[in-house]
């Protein structure tokens, strides 16, 4: 470089010619387009930040908000009525399954007695509603005044034409015999408007099935006694505690109000601070000054309510040993298998229950309505938080869990749905696929990805649905767990869609990773003499890997960033699924991270808690989606083949 | 197919069984993928079956025009006694009852359900064109400057990993950010601050207060911008980065700047490429829901955006003021919150009861979208195929 000559000085001419270089303010024009363009390309990371702090914005304050909301829960006294409630809970889930082992037991007696009887009421029903027009007729022209005989005489024939027919379109149920049929018949056919008595021989089948009963009450008395006293035994400890919730509400909703006074007269002091007008000052001053209100005593109120703390304690004693003894007394033998499994079940469950009532109790002692709530606390309350509450009359929580879990299953379901079909699909394509069968496969599987959400969440409403449904109520499918379902709308109803969603995602970047194995491993392995099937899955699957599993992290992070689907189509309980029922729990309707903030943040005021809370989950969903794609990368990078 | 071939080689064990287990193997394979496409046809044809009737009809003029004319509507069944059904709107209802007088029998309302579907579909056209509009501008400079100008550095991995981040963010995370970006902060020129107003520059004769759009095409649109943005980066940067080096190897050798050579060598060559590929970006914005729920949408609305009430003008108002006046009602389409299709869809599955009158509007109005939405799609991949084989070099 330092050979070469001092540059020349350029020719006059050229000097004169070129002495105009247009400059923008002292830029060089082409510096500045190269300028524009670059500021351009940083809107990506602009608005990837601006994503960030608008979120924040709005969803950082939740926690301070959150805090205060748990402070009042807990001065008020809300909290320590909730010791004793929480627990109590659970005696409903107990009564309820006792009820069901009763009402198992008696069917074993009173079971075609019950269904003989509720099959002619619904065929009488059936036939009420095919005649309802003829008869409709009949009434009005009934109560007409004056009566016209001869109109009324003719719709009476219409109408008993009428019954007649859909008496006889009817499906009889096999239990009733020949004569019933007929029967039944007759009396369908001669339904009248005025006739206020049931037909008679369905007055015979009440009739039976109430003797039956008796009789079943009678053969399980100790059942039924053991069953009414354990649903007794809560009365008295649920007064009282009702009447200390009441008492502690009304402290809230003082200690709320007189919060929302406060918050408006420092506003007002402070506009008068900073009012000029000496006039306008004196008037906001004035106006502040006002509107001081009492500060609510929640010492007062709050000895009001831990000075029962003995009384709660013994009835709480109370209350376990009732139970205790109700559980003592529970009979061996119910009338089914199933009935017994309850009542064992609730046998043991008694004891349990028992004992948490009696632990809770005596916590009682050490709650300190002045304990303050750490922000740590908070932080745990919406991140480890079970409940999600939000329009209560009691308190409002914003508990995370039972979201993230429902988010979670529906996208494990959709994920092990999705992951065998697509990387199938990405194998055949790419190995063995003729070009003709490329052809239709290819752009079918990219045309998927057109499909509006909002579209598969209607077809999961209106045909998926039901078609899971149906098949579930098949006989010979009865065998898989959770079938036959409840809910049209449920976790695997969303899965499966999302399933169908993912696919294209996981099939173009499967196929990619494909595409990208080296030739010459490929021609390796066939100089081997290995076979197609081998080389596909001993060198090119092995070989690929990394891209197959970085395109499933990236189909689960598009599952997991879905909404249409999962609001229309999940079910929308916000309840953590109930994994005790084993695999079945796929089958539970559930709310999901993305369908919480779609559904309720159209409905609340800015600001608020909800708003917040809804944001924080906004700022959880963000970074789960830059945790995916990052790992994503990382395993892109990590199984990387040694480029040959 | 199981039949074992004949073998030449005379040196070749039995592999009969190897044959066999390979043949079943590409067997299992081929119904995996297949799995896929006929699900895909299944679901295809289903809309198709229940949704074709709705809009087409076996008469001249074959096209339900009134269901896409009109703006959604309550639908009233009335029945007589005789047991007909008499569909009709809000303002037919009593008409009819009073013609059936002792006749009528009962009378069913349901929402959205009546009408047509014009309002969603204008809705969101007008979204689609605010966010291509917005998206096709900044994603083509940021491609030209990925692939014109970038050199490896910090700056373009940084750019990269943020585009990648960005087409993995949940769309109802960009909803959230649309609405606390444009719907509550975004800057607009006022004459008096709003309370809720982030802050404000007073400018004299109006004042820029940064107090947001509120819930509007523009507030939707640029939401749904930022959502399509990565698609509209990675095809542009794909299409620039097909044309030739050899072209601007050409241009820069006579002489051109950078910026010559871009414009006159680079980009006629991959501007019919950027177009058609902005075609799938398209496609995306009009189908996305998440986004527009709190930035643009609305359930129900009974005018067009451009059936505004204005003031009349008296009547010796100069041309100017007429001019004026049509100016102000075409931004006020902008300022408008709309109906979509797809909130349109959404409203019309989770919020109304089903029965065979909402189920024929739902039917209808998914078939009418996908159909759109699908016609964009093929067309972009019809184009894409027409285009490879033009350009050829």
């Amino acid at each position: 470089m330092n050979s070469s000559p001092p540059p020349s000085r350029p020719p006059l001419r050229s000097v004169l010619l070129r002495s105009r270089k247009r400059t923008i303010l002292g830029f060089d024009p082409q510096t500045l387009i190269k300028y524009f363009f670059g500021s351009n390309a940083s809107v990506a990371i602009i608005v990837l930040v601006l994503i960030m702090v608008f979120l924040l914005r709005e969803g950082i304050d939740f926690l301070p908000t959150y805090q205060r909301e748990l402070q009042t829960y807990r001065r008020a006294g809300l909290e320590f009525c909730d010791i004793i409630d929480q627990p109590l809970q659970r005696n409903q889930a107990l009564s309820s399954s006792l009820r069901q082992a009763v009402s198992a037991s008696l069917e074993t007696l009173s079971k075609s007695a019950r269904d003989r009887r509720d099959a002619a009421f619904l065929l009488k029903r059936q036939v009420e509603d095919k005649t309802a027009r003829p008869r409709e007729s009949l009434t009005q022209a009934l109560e007409k005044t004056p009566p016209a005989p001869e109109q009324i005489e003719v719709m009476r024939r219409e109408l008993r034409e009428a019954s007649a027919n859909a008496a006889k379109a009817l499906s009889y149920p096999a239990f009733f015999n020949t004569a019933e049929r007929e029967q039944l018949q007759r009396e369908f056919a001669a339904l009248t408007p005025e006739a206020a008595d049931l037909p008679p021989l369905l007055q015979t089948l009440v009739a039976e099935f109430t003797a039956k009963d008796r009789e079943a009450r009678a053969k399980f008395a100790p059942l039924v006694q053991a069953q009414e006293e354990f649903e007794e035994a809560t009365e008295p400890l649920q007064e009282v505690v009702d009447q200390i919730k009441a008492k502690a509400l009304e402290t809230k909703e003082k200690a709320v109000e007189f919060a929302v006074l406060e918050t408006n007269r420092q506003r007002l002091l402070e506009a008068a601070a900073t009012e000029t007008d000496a006039k306008e000052k004196a008037s906001l001053t004035k106006e502040a000054a006002e509107s001081v209100s009492e500060a609510v005593n929640l010492e007062e109120s709050i000895k009001e309510i831990t000075g029962r703390t003995a009384e709660l304690r013994e009835q709480v004693e109370k209350y376990a040993v009732v139970i205790e003894k109700a559980a003592a007394v529970l009979p061996k033998d119910a009338g089914t298998g199933a009935a017994r499994s309850l009542v064992n079940e609730v046998r043991e469950g008694i004891p349990v229950h028992a004992r948490e009532m009696r632990a809770a109790a005596a916590t009682l002692d050490s709650w300190r309505w002045d304990k303050p709530v750490s922000i740590f606390s908070v932080i745990g309350a919406f991140f480890f938080g079970t409940q999600w509450i939000t329009n209560s009359s009691w308190q409002d929580f914003f508990g995370f869990v039972p979201l993230l879990a429902g988010s979670l299953v529906i996208a494990a379901i959709a994920i092990v749905i999705a992951t065998p079909v697509s990387v199938v699909a990405a194998i055949y394509t790419n190995q063995f696929a003729s070009e003709r069968e490329k052809e239709i496969i290819k752009p079918v599987i990219e045309f998927i990805q057109a499909i509006p959400s909002v579209v598969l969440g209607f077809i999961g409403i209106s045909l998926v649905g039901n078609l899971i449904k149906d098949v579930s109520e098949c006989s010979w499918l009865q065998w898989v767990p959770g079938f036959p379902i409840q809910e049209r709308l449920n976790m695997f109803n969303a899965g499966c869609l999302l399933a169908f969603m993912a696919v294209p995602t996981m099939f173009s970047l499967s196929e990619d990773a494909l595409n990208n194995v080296p030739r010459a491993y490929i021609d390796a392995s066939d100089a081997l003499g290995a076979t197609k099937l081998q080389t596909v899955f001993r060198v090119i699957v092995p070989a690929g890997i990394s891209g197959i599993l970085s395109a499933i992290l990236l189909g689960l992070g598009r599952v997991v960033g879905e909404t249409m689907v999962v609001l229309l189509v999940a079910g929308n309980r916000i309840a953590i699924p109930d994994f005790g029922s084993g695999l079945g729990v796929i089958f539970h309707p559930a709310h999901t991270l993305t369908g919480i903030i779609a559904q309720e943040l159209g409905e609340v005021s800015r600001g608020s808690s909800h708003w917040q809370a809804l944001f924080m989950v906004g700022i959880v969903l963000f970074a789960i989606s830059l945790l995916v794609n990052w790992c994503a990368r990382a395993v892109a990078r990590r199984f990387e083949p040694h480029k040959a | 197919m199981n039949s074992v071939p004949t073998n030449d080689n005379p040196f070749a064990g039995d592999n009969s069984g190897i044959q066999q287990r390979e043949t079943a193997a590409r067997w299992a394979l081929r119904v995996g993928s297949y799995i896929v496409v006929l699900t895909t046809v299944a679901i295809m044809l289903h809309i198709f079956v229940k949704g074709a009737p709705v809009v087409f009809r076996s008469q001249w003029p074959f096209v339900n025009t009134q269901f896409l004319t009109e703006l959604p509507a309550t639908l009233h069944v009335i029945e007589d006694q005789q047991g007909n059904h008499i569909e009709t709107d809000v303002n037919g209802a009593d008409a009819v009852k009073k013609k059936l007088g002792d006749n009528f029998r009962a009378e069913k309302t349901i929402s959205y359900s009546g009408g047509g579907i014009l309002g969603p579909i204008v809705g969101t056209a007008l979204l689609v064109v605010v966010s291509v509009g917005v998206a096709l501008f900044l994603g083509v400079a940021c491609a030209i400057y990925l692939s014109e100008y970038a050199k490896h550095g910090k700056f373009l991995e940084m750019v990269r990993l943020a585009i990648l981040n960005l087409a993995g963010v949940p769309s109802v995370v960009f909803g959230l950010f649309g609405l606390g970006a444009f719907v509550l902060t975004a800057p607009r020129f006022v004459a008096m601050p709003a309370e809720r107003s982030v802050f404000a520059i007073p400018l004299g004769f109006t004042t820029l207060s940064f107090e947001g759009w509120d819930t509007c095409v523009l507030s939707g649109g640029f939401t749904l911008a930022f959502v399509i943005l990565p698609v509209i980066i990675t095809a542009s940067e794909q299409c620039l980065q097909a044309v030739p080096q050899g072209f601007r190897e050409t241009s820069m050798a006579l002489g051109a700047t950078r910026w010559q050579t871009i414009r006159y060598s680079v980009l006629p060559f991959a501007t019919p490429g950027i177009l058609t590929s902005s075609i799938l970006g398209i496609a995306r914005a009009a189908g996305e829901t998440a986004p527009i729920m709190f930035t643009a949408a609305l359930a129900f609305k009974d005018k067009l955006p451009w059936q505004k009430d204005l003031p009349p003008l008296p009547a010796d108002a100069s041309i100017f003021a007429h001019w004026e006046q049509s100016v102000s009602r075409f931004l006020g389409i902008f300022t408008e919150s709309v109906q979509a299709l797809p909130y349109h869809i959404y409203t019309l599955a989770a919020k109304i009861p089903q029965n065979e009158y909402a189920e024929r509007a739902q039917y209808g109005s998914v078939f009418v979208f996908l159909v759109l939405v699908a016609s964009l799609a093929a067309s972009s991949v019809l184009l894409r195929k027409r285009l490879r084989a033009k350009y050829r070099w």
